[in-house]
């Protein structure tokens, strides 16, 4: 470990050094003397605090008058943690946590939206995918945090099969349902699709993207309930027709075993599956024939990964994708010059070598905001060994999702905090699980779900 | 006055100075007793008259609570389930234990390791068990259903049994028969254990058959371990919270009915704190009838 540590290092300082001196990057400076400023990052493991040090020891050769400290905060602690940290004016200079963390805290002015803003429009903002772009823009141009990395859910298919039955990729309502119909098969234990109808939160990841893609919403930009519309309620009907074609009763992703093991045309989820689809070692890990092994087709099968695409768009009257952006943001700070050295280290983090050194710390879960990453041959030929299974075709196609991805959570430029409190106490997937798999009737189901998610509203 | 407390204290004599040294020394368990048991009960009740905020504003409502709870079908169907729930699993729980009991009596070889063997279920970690249950009932991999659809061709199409709400209820049942039923057959084993053979003797000479010995002499010696036995597993079938939740959260007795209103969706504290004393009172009613009754206290 220490071994590829230190490899990683001397590729990092000779790259970056060679990068540094070929491009026209202009010498900074804004900053005068010595600076120390912390990072605070959302990355706990230790293995990704290794890498990120190896990044920051980087930035600190190359730029010895900043010093960084890395602190590790939990993504739960965050909001709390600023907020003492604010109390007590010791903010750190720079930190890495969801969009949607970043919008809470920007909008109560914690983060340096100028700083933030101005890094975006010198990066290019017409270089980020627009989705990632709009999950923390505070809906009148400015941005809170600037978008990092993401992951992406949408439907996987058996591209082969599809071809095979002369069908359309999954993207739009019909052909969606089109393909679940067709190889639904259940005398010979195969089916649709996936989505979730147990009463959790996978359920309404799911239907999220379904509801976004009709334009249905829970909130309008002023913060009104806006749940209970005719858009919801046709998503809600297809999504209930669409539940048809799942394996039988109520469902979750962990059946997303079953399209492993060959039972499955189309299922929803995120990047997180490309190492399950890709390596043996990680597949193995999921329910397989070696526990019943007279069962039929059920190993690992090498050629999913090729016969496998991923469908990151739903389209309906709109284009809706659905994912999670994690974003870095410069807080508020009274010494410009920690502003000035947080906004170098993050234009070094943004440098191809040591953002794609960043990415490659989570393959799958963590994807470039900016398109021109997906396709560098060297974010392709990440460590373990996923990517470069999926080639740079997919991998832009897999990343595009990033370009729509919507939420209930932000409308405008605001954050809908009830959005969260609605998401943590399942109200959706209860009225999704009681439509699908106890019959209750669509009206009266959106009726309660409604009363509950106004309950939520006069409480907080 | 220092003379006079020190004439009181001389006046004690040794059987007051020893009660006095025994509530000394049970002090400690009943402010235990009184701190985690009687006070959390006594707030549960207090909370039941409350619309309980999060926030810590709690606004007196008086019987709103239990009137809502009580009308609400959902509630109803609660009790019902957990009527099915418990009285089911108890009776399957005790007759396993029976017959098994009345096998593991007999003289056999390897007794001592089927005797040991037995007990696995109710050991092992109740997560352990339903994940393996969930593998087997599951209805594309699981092993149940392939034999039922593939192998004896009996159903037509693969479902759901432990997902499926209308079905679910009949799997936490023999889950709850399965893992309990080591409990009951411990019990009955050490009581028949104690049965006097001459009993039987007497019984044979009579001209009792193996049935008529059952019913007219191990029935009647068992009758009291059976009956505290019945008592102890209501009690914790009532209240089970994990056995069934864990299996599925499709089979919504009142303790799961009860943490879903209370901490899922509309967040009802008070509505779960409501549930929670009717819950009690259930119970409570249950226990007096049958001890008055059947255990004949």
């Amino acid at each position: 470990m220490r071994k590829i540590l230190m490899g990683s290092v001397m590729v990092l300082m000779i790259a970056s050094m060679a990068f540094a001196s070929g491009s026209q990057e202009p010498a900074p400076a804004e900053t005068q003397g010595p600076v120390e400023i912390e990072f605070w990052t959302t990355q706990t493991q230790s293995d990704r605090l290794a890498t990120i040090q190896v990044l920051v020891d980087t930035f600190e050769a190359l730029n010895p008058d900043v010093t960084i400290n890395v602190i590790p905060v939990d993504e739960n602690d965050v909001s709390t943690q600023v907020a003492a940290a604010a109390a007590a004016g010791t903010l750190p200079a720079m930190g890495e946590f969801g969009a949607e963390t970043a919008v809470a805290l920007g909008s109560e002015g914690l983060l340096d939206i100028d700083a933030n803003t101005s890094f975006i429009q010198g990066l290019g903002a017409d270089r980020f995918y627009q989705g990632a772009l709009r999950m923390v823009g505070d809906g009148s141009g400015s941005y809170y945090a600037v978008p990092f990395h993401g992951w992406i859910q949408g439907i996987w298919y058996r591209a082969d099969w599809f071809e095979e039955a002369g069908l359309q990729p999954p993207r739009t309502w019909d052909q969606i349902l089109e393909a679940a119909q067709y190889f639904y098969d259940p005398d010979n234990n195969q089916y649709g699709i996936l989505v979730g109808t147990t009463a959790e939160a996978y359920t309404e990841q799911v239907f999220t993207q379904f509801a976004r893609s009709n334009g249905a919403a829970l909130f309008d930009g002023d913060g009104n309930l806006v749940f209970n519309s005719p858009e919801m309620r046709e998503a809600i009907e297809y999504y209930a027709e669409l539940a048809q074609y799942n394996p039988p009763g109520p469902q979750t992703w962990r059946a997303r075993d079953y399209y492993l093991q060959g039972k499955m045309a189309m299922f929803f989820y995120s990047t997180y599956i490309m190492d399950d689809l890709a390596i043996e070692d990680v597949a193995a890990g999921s329910l397989t024939s070696d526990n019943f092994s007279d069962l039929q087709g059920a190993a690992f099968d090498p050629q999913l990964v090729e016969n496998t695409r991923l469908s990151p768009t739903i389209t309906h009257t709109q284009d809706a994708g659905y994912g999670v952006i994690v974003s870095l943001a410069a807080f508020q700070q009274d010494d410009p010059a920690k502003t000035a050295a947080a906004s170098r280290f993050m234009r070094y983090l943004f440098t191809p070598n040591a953002y794609i050194t960043y990415l490659h710390m989570a393959p799958g879960g963590m994807n470039p905001v900016l398109p021109e990453i997906a396709s560098n041959p060297r974010f392709l030929n990440d460590p373990s060994g996923v990517y470069s299974n999926y080639g740079a075709e997919k991998l832009e196609e897999i990343t595009s999702g990033l370009a729509n991805i919507e939420s209930f959570g932000i409308v405008d430029g605001h954050r809908i905090e009830a959005a969260s409190v609605i998401f943590e106490r399942q109200i959706i997937p209860q009225m999704l699980y009681a439509i699908t798999q106890e019959g209750a009737d669509i009206d009266q189901a959106m009726a309660e779900a409604e009363a509950q998610m106004q309950d939520v509203l006069d409480s907080m | 006055m220092a003379n006079g407390h020190a004439a009181a204290v001389r006046t004690l004599s040794p059987k007051q100075q020893e009660a006095r040294l025994g509530w000394y020394l049970v002090a400690p368990a009943i402010i235990i007793i009184g701190g985690l048991i009687i006070y959390p009960i006594v707030y549960n009740v207090y909370l039941s008259f409350f619309d309980v905020s999060l926030s810590g504003d709690n606004t007196f409502t008086g019987l709103r609570n239990h009137v809502r709870v009580v009308s609400d079908p959902r509630f109803w169907n609660a009790v019902w389930t957990t009527v099915i729930y418990v009285t089911f699993s108890v009776m399957g729980t005790v007759v396993v234990g029976v017959v098994v009991a009345l096998a593991m009596n007999r003289e056999f070889p390897l007794r001592w390791l089927v005797r040991s063997i037995i007990l696995l279920p109710y050991v092992a970690p109740v997560i352990a068990t339903v994940f393996a249950w969930q593998f087997f009932f599951d209805p594309v991999n699981g092993l149940f259903v392939h034999v039922l659809v593939e192998v004896l061709g009996v159903v037509a199409n693969r479902f759901n049994l432990i997902g499926n709400p209308r079905t679910a209820v009949i799997v936490a049942i023999v889950f709850s028969i399965w893992k309990n039923f080591p409990f009951a057959y411990l019990m009955i084993l050490s009581r028949l254990q104690a049965v006097d053979e001459t009993l039987y003797e007497a019984a044979e000479l009579d001209g009792c058959n193996a049935w008529a010995k059952f019913r007219y002499v191990t029935l009647p010696e068992l009758y009291f371990i059976l009956g505290s036995l019945v008592l102890l597993r209501v009690i914790w079938n009532f209240n089970k919270f994990e056995e069934v939740y864990l299996i599925t959260d499709n089979v919504r007795v009142l303790s799961i009915y009860t943490y879903l209103t209370a901490f899922t969706g509309a967040l009802d504290l008070g509505r779960g704190a409501t549930l929670a004393v009717i819950q009690f009172i259930l119970l409570m009613g249950f226990i007096l009838y049958y001890v008055k009754r059947v255990l004949k206290w």
